[in-house]
């Protein structure tokens, strides 16, 4: 191969390469951090897939898809509101990407207290959602929303919709008892050690990944 | 050293046995030849570098054998070398793709002068269906499908009357004309394949889709299912003839339409027509105010065709089709004394109405006898050809997935239990009706039940007794 | 920033850490071979058993079709799967990827022993599928429905069951393992080893990982449907239809929407079974001919443009599925171009040996093996891609040959080379060269003797996934000797697979003791202190790297191979 004339760097197209083709390491990232982005492109690929099958099979369904607003409904106080549930759901998942956002901005300043109630307060928002989310689906399967069939329109919706949220909630719940873990773990001084708090900032990026598929789910599904 | 001599021979070998093999293309009966010809150009480029390649690696084996007093050159790379052979190899792809695509948008492209053919495809048979003199194919859907529509054309699409129905797995062509091949299937993939015409198509349950040719030579061909469809796929046979246009003329005057099928009902209560009846019945509210029994809203339906009316001003009539026909359209016209003149007109068409009287005339039944729904006496040999049983059972003692019925009336057979039987009238019906209930030792319990009603049931039974 | 493993690295002491719940990424690369190896054998008996039907037709009465479309079935699936897949990313990305980058272990060695372990469960719950009521599927490897899970094809009931299952967990695994290997590659390499300098090998294994990690999610999302439509009664893949005369509940669902999920994925699989292959071949070529491979720039970029490609051509397998007859013009377009790279390849691997100084050992002659039949396995891909071409060749045997070359010929003569050329280095021992000589024999002119005939039965029209072809009147009787001859072929190339096993296994005890450096390679794995290398694969200080993997007969140097990590005399880094 040509001698090496990096003491000046190379242009071009062969400098780009040589740039981005370094030893040691491609990203200045720790490991855990390059790991969990892989881990997410990977798993943006399987929520894609998910949301393209449920495009095709809304765009074939032979009979009319149920109207979201309606079947999101909800009387309070005698009043109906569309989609509130789902509102509330997503504000609660938005603030707690907003508290994650500030547990990692602790955690990199080395608050070990703040850090960690920040976390648990993501998780508890995350739990919250949970729990709505299987309020939701309780209502739905007391309604006769089945898998199979339902009585508001096309057969696909209930199983489109249990599919999608039903692995979404799995996602938000392994959050949470990741978040919970990571946060006492650093309440107990485990990483002390390592001096670093980069676990926080990679429960950070899983946890605003599935706030992100949540904004998806959210636009495609109960929205349009 | 080996390796050298063997690749030659490989490469020697590969176009001797390629220009003596017994193994080529069945002859083209269609007019896609230009698809042969497309694969003949790939053949000559792709076989020139099978060939370039290996002879290059058994010259390189023996030109640049291991020799310790000699060191291998230091070449990392040769860019004009490189460039060179990307070119190359660009041109053998453009000149193998750009035929390709040309003749595959004639593929794409029907001709306008293309008539129409339906094949359908169930496991583990075929059926075919022509678009009759209106030249369109009736709606069909699965709903409909029934014993006696067996391919689920709507009762109430005028187009579906004049359909000519073919089934027992044999279709016949004209010679010369193209022909676009519109398929479905009833239940899973399947493909309809001959290996003559070229082309084939998966049959996607839910989908419609297509594959056209024009037939070039007289003769019998062969249909084979190029689609995974279960256990009895390697024996969905059927046959293409391809005829002499005058021939073919003939042959599909002879054919059944839809519309005789109208009317039959071998195994249902109601014939086709009536059961749409039953159903428009409902959906347009008739039922809110006619029904069978002796008392309701408007004039009870049972026993009223054929029967004599009185109207209001005191005359008698005739309840006949017309009658009926006028009383749907135009409620007013004669009202029957002793009920209100409060039916709505109702806005249907005439397949529409004339389902609606086929009803009433069927459930109602009539004051005339029931002569007038023709039955025919289904022939057992035609019944196992189109129910598909033929693609399991042999007639002539070959061993298939299911037992030969060679012989099979009054022997004696063992069962997967151990216990042994007499082939009797009643263990065939069983056996037909409910196939899992005994089945027999050495064979899997496969078997579908078949859509059958007692009239065929028997007339099989009987079929099987002469074999 | 550098992480080090040195300080929180617990040297395992029992037998149990140490052999079985192992972190040590050598460990997890032996299992993960045996295992692919053991349930290999397993559908190389399947396929014996097809070639009896087809060869012999009713000779073995408990061969019916229902056994056999379930033998048709299990063997595709594990062959391309549990075998090929597992053993390229999971037996030799484990074993060689930390090595050749010069690093300890993986960089998540716990998560690493997760995968294979979960492995072993998918293969598992895989095997349960025969003994349950019905047995396993026998829906063919791709699995299409309405049809795999409807009564009329076998094991519609537990077997497909089980197998979306077993599909679920081995894909978690290969996340797992996936994971691993990619951030290894990109994070944990040792000083001096950029992406330019790594061996093929490992641009090879990190290209299929990265496939795999965007590949699998598709047929995760299509298994996970499956499994609702056959269990839950939904509607995602099934239209209204009948089965056994009655109409079902389902309306409305898509089955060309399975295939489109299925070949998404499995186009890049095939990739993610070849691009290894391809590294761990130009890497064989290399060092047995004492010579640089030709083009490594190109190579590398063949291998990566490759992999992009592979994501945009997934419907040529889908030219007769019924779909929208416009999109063959994309795919074909597509297709056609992935072979420009891979064509660059072929002749970037004979360029090698060209001017090369070949020594046809066992290992160069499974590779020479392997350029030979992955040119006509190539090959006779440019037909089936051509759209028009495919119409009559689809679902016969030509496919059927064509992807056995590429495939289960082509990939397979690369494991066998690859594990002859890296046996002595993981068990330090040399496998026998004689014993190895007779396989390769007996493999390579045994399967050129199936595949290559068998396309002809395809040009003539005979279907593929058919028990039996009796009284068809296009098929002359001469293609049943063809078919009778290729059985028994068949027959002998897999009864010569025990050669392998037996050199395997006994020269692990009595095999000629290796050197560290046998073959005299240049890269990082043959230039550990220990033979095999110890725990840490280092000893005390990391291997620096000074130059690429490919500097064999340098001018200017008495060894005709310079080790990566050799400094030179005096010279500047080597870019």
């Amino acid at each position: 191969m040509k001698k090496d004339e990096t003491r000046y760097s190379l242009e071009g197209v062969t400098g780009f390469i040589s740039d981005w083709s370094a030893d040691k390491e491609t990203f200045n990232v720790p490991w855990g951090k390059a790991m969990m982005w892989i881990f997410l492109l990977s798993d943006t690929f399987v929520f894609s897939c998910f949301l393209i099958g449920y495009m095709v099979v809304r765009m074939s369904a032979v009979d009319a898809w149920p109207n979201a607003s309606e079947v999101f409904a909800l009387e309070i106080a005698g009043h109906h509101i569309p989609l509130v549930l789902i509102a509330i759901m997503t504000f609660i998942l938005i603030t707690s990407s907003g508290t994650m956002a500030m547990a990692v901005n602790y955690g990199y300043r080395k608050d070990k207290k703040k850090a960690a109630i920040l976390m648990l307060v993501t998780a508890l928002l995350g739990l919250s959602f949970v729990g709505m989310q299987a309020f939701e689906w309780s209502k739905l399967i007391s309604e006769g929303v089945r898998p199979w069939g339902n009585p508001f329109g096309a057969d696909q919706f209930g199983a489109i919709f249990f599919m999608v949220t039903g692995f979404h909630g799995f996602h938000v719940s392994i959050g949470v008892i990741y978040l919970a873990i990571v946060a006492i773990k650093i309440l107990k001084g485990h990483y002390e050690s390592a001096g670093n708090y980069e676990i926080v900032e990679i429960a950070g990026l899983y946890w605003h990944f599935v706030d992100l598929v949540w904004v998806f789910i959210f636009a495609l599904f109960y929205l349009w | 050293m080996a390796i050298a001599v063997v690749l030659i021979l490989i490469v020697i070998g590969s176009i001797v046995f390629h220009f003596v093999s017994p193994w080529v293309m069945t002859p083209l009966a269609s007019n896609w030849g230009a698809i042969d010809d497309t694969m003949l150009i790939t053949l000559i480029i792709t076989g020139i570098v099978f060939i370039a390649i290996n002879f290059f690696i058994a010259f390189a084996v023996i030109k640049y054998r291991h020799d310790k007093n000699r060191k291998s050159k230091y070449e990392p790379e040769n860019k004009k070398l490189e460039v060179w052979l990307t070119a190359i190899t660009s041109v053998g792809i453009i000149a193998m793709l750009a035929p390709g695509l040309v003749v595959y948008s004639d593929f794409v492209n029907v001709p306008e002068e293309a008539s129409v053919v339906e094949v359908v495809g169930q496991q583990w048979s075929w059926s075919f269906r022509f678009p009759g003199a209106d030249n369109q194919l009736g709606k069909s859907a699965i709903e409909h499908i029934s014993i006696d529509n067996p391919f689920g054309i709507d009762p109430l699409d005028p187009n579906g009357s004049d359909d000519v129905l073919v089934t027992g797995n044999r279709l016949i062509l004209p010679l010369d004309q193209p022909v676009k091949v519109l398929m479905r299937s009833k239940d899973v993939l399947h493909n309809f394949y001959v290996p003559q015409f070229r082309v084939k198509m998966d049959m996607v349950p839910g989908t419609v889709s297509y594959i056209w040719f024009t037939p070039t030579k007289v003769g019998e061909y062969e249909i084979l299912c190029a689609e995974f469809c279960g256990i009895g796929h390697f024996n969905m046979r059927g046959y293409v003839e391809v005829r002499e246009p005058q021939d073919f003329d003939t042959w599909i005057q002879q054919q059944s339409t839809f519309a005789d099928s109208l009317a039959k009902n071998n195994s249902e209560i109601l014939s086709v027509a009536a059961k749409s009846g039953e159903e428009l019945a409902q959906t347009n509210g008739c039922i809110g105010c006619h029904n069978f029994n002796d008392s309701s809203v408007g004039p009870t339906w049972k026993g009223l065709f054929g029967k004599t009316q009185t109207l209001v001003n005191g005359e008698e009539i005739l309840v006949d089709e017309d009658y009926l026909r006028e009383s749907i359209l135009n409620p007013e016209a004669k009202i029957v004394k002793g009920f209100a003149p409060i039916m709505p007109p109702v806005d249907l068409d005439d397949l529409q109405v004339n389902a609606l009287i086929a009803y009433i005339k069927e459930k109602g039944g009539s004051q005339k006898s029931n002569g007038e729904v023709q039955k025919e006496t289904p022939s057992g040999a035609k019944l196992v050809q189109s129910k598909g049983c033929t693609a399991c059972h042999s007639m002539d003692g070959s061993k298939m997935l299911g037992p030969t019925w060679k012989d099979l009336f009054g022997s004696q057979r063992e069962l997967a239990s151990g216990q042994i039987i007499e082939v009797t009238e009643s263990y065939l019906k069983e056996s037909i009706f409910q196939p899992n209930a005994k089945i027999v030792e050495g064979y899997p319990p496969v078997m579908p039940p078949p859509v059958v009603n007692e009239e065929e049931v028997v007339a099989i039974i009987e079929f099987i007794k002469t074999l | 920033m550098e992480e080090d493993l040195e300080h929180d690295m617990h040297e395992p002491t029992s037998f149990l850490t140490k052999y079985v719940w192992s972190q040590d990424h050598k460990v997890i690369a032996i299992q993960y071979s045996v295992i692919a190896i053991l349930v290999g054998l397993v559908a190389l008996v399947l396929s014996g058993l097809m070639r009896l039907q087809l060869g012999f037709p009713g000779s073995f009465d408990f061969i019916d079709p229902s056994a056999y479309y379930q033998f048709v079935t299990m063997h595709g699936m594990i062959m391309v799967i549990y075998l090929l897949t597992a053993i390229f990313l999971g037996g030799f990305g484990n074993y060689l990827i930390p090595l050749m980058v010069g690093a300890r272990d993986m960089v998540f060695p716990f998560v690493n022993m997760l995968s294979v372990w979960f492995y072993l469960l998918a293969v598992i719950v895989l095997m349960a599928s025969f003994f349950v009521p019905g047995g396993p599927t026998g829906a063919g490897w791709t699995l299409y429905p309405p049809q795999a899970i409807l009564p009329g094809t076998p094991g519609s009931d537990w077997g497909i069951i089980l197998m979306l299952v077993s599909l679920a967990i081995f894909i978690v695994a290969a996340t797992m393992g996936g994971l691993n290997y990619v951030t290894t590659v990109l994070q944990a390499r040792t000083r001096g080893m950029t992406l330019m300098r790594m061996p093929l090998t490992i641009w090879g294994i990190f290209m299929a990982t990265i496939l795999a990690l965007l590949a699998f999610p598709a047929l995760f999302v299509s298994a996970v449907m499956m499994l609702f439509d056959k269990t839950l009664s939904t509607s995602f893949f099934m239209p209204a239809i009948l089965s056994m005369g009655q109409q079902l509940d389902h309306e409305g669902g898509s089955p060309i929407l399975f295939q489109h999920l299925f070949w998404f994925f499995g186009h890049p699989e095939v990739y993610i079974v070849a691009l290894p292959a391809f590294g761990i071949v130009s890497d064989l070529i290399s060092v047995h001919a004492r010579k640089n491979i030709f083009g490594y720039r190109l190579m590398v970029w063949a291998i990566v443009a490759i992999g992009v490609l592979s994501f945009v051509v997934w419907a040529h397998h889908m030219y007769v599925s019924g779909m929208n007859p416009m999109f063959g013009y994309f795919f074909a377009t597509t297709t056609l171009i992935i072979a420009v790279p891979t064509a660059i390849k072929v002749y970037n691997w004979v360029l090698t040996i060209w001017n090369g100084n070949i020594r046809l050992n066992v290992p160069m002659l499974f590779a020479l093996g392997f350029v030979s039949t992955f040119t006509i396995g190539g090959l006779t891909g440019l037909f089936l891609g051509n759209v028009i071409v495919d119409l009559p060749l689809s679902d016969t045997y030509f496919v059927v040959a064509h992807f056995h070359m590429v495939m289960g010929v082509s990939p397979i003569l690369v494991v066998f080379g690859g594990i002859y050329h890296w046996y002595p280095k993981m068990a330090g021992r040399m496998l026998n060269e004689t014993l190895g000589k007779w396989h390769f024999w007996c493999t390579f002119l045994g399967t050129y003797a199936i595949y290559f005939p068998m396309h002809y039965l395809g040009v003539l029209g005979v279907p593929r996934r058919y028990f039996a072809y009796e009284n068809y009147d296009f098929i002359p009787e001469s293609a049943k000797d063809l078919n009778a001859m290729i059985s028994v072929m068949a027959i002998f190339v897999a009864v010569a697979q025990l050669i392998f096993i037996f050199n395997l296994i006994w020269s692990l005890f009595k095999g000629e003791k290796a050197t560290d450096n046998p073959w005299q390679a240049t890269s990082l794995e043959w230039q550990t202190e220990t033979t095999p290398p110890g725990h840490g694969n280092w000893g005390e200080n990391l291997p620096v790297c000074h130059r690429w993997a490919y500097d064999y007969s340098v001018p200017g140097y008495e060894e005709d191979y310079l080790p990566q990590n050799y400094a030179g005399k005096g010279e500047e880094q080597k870019t």
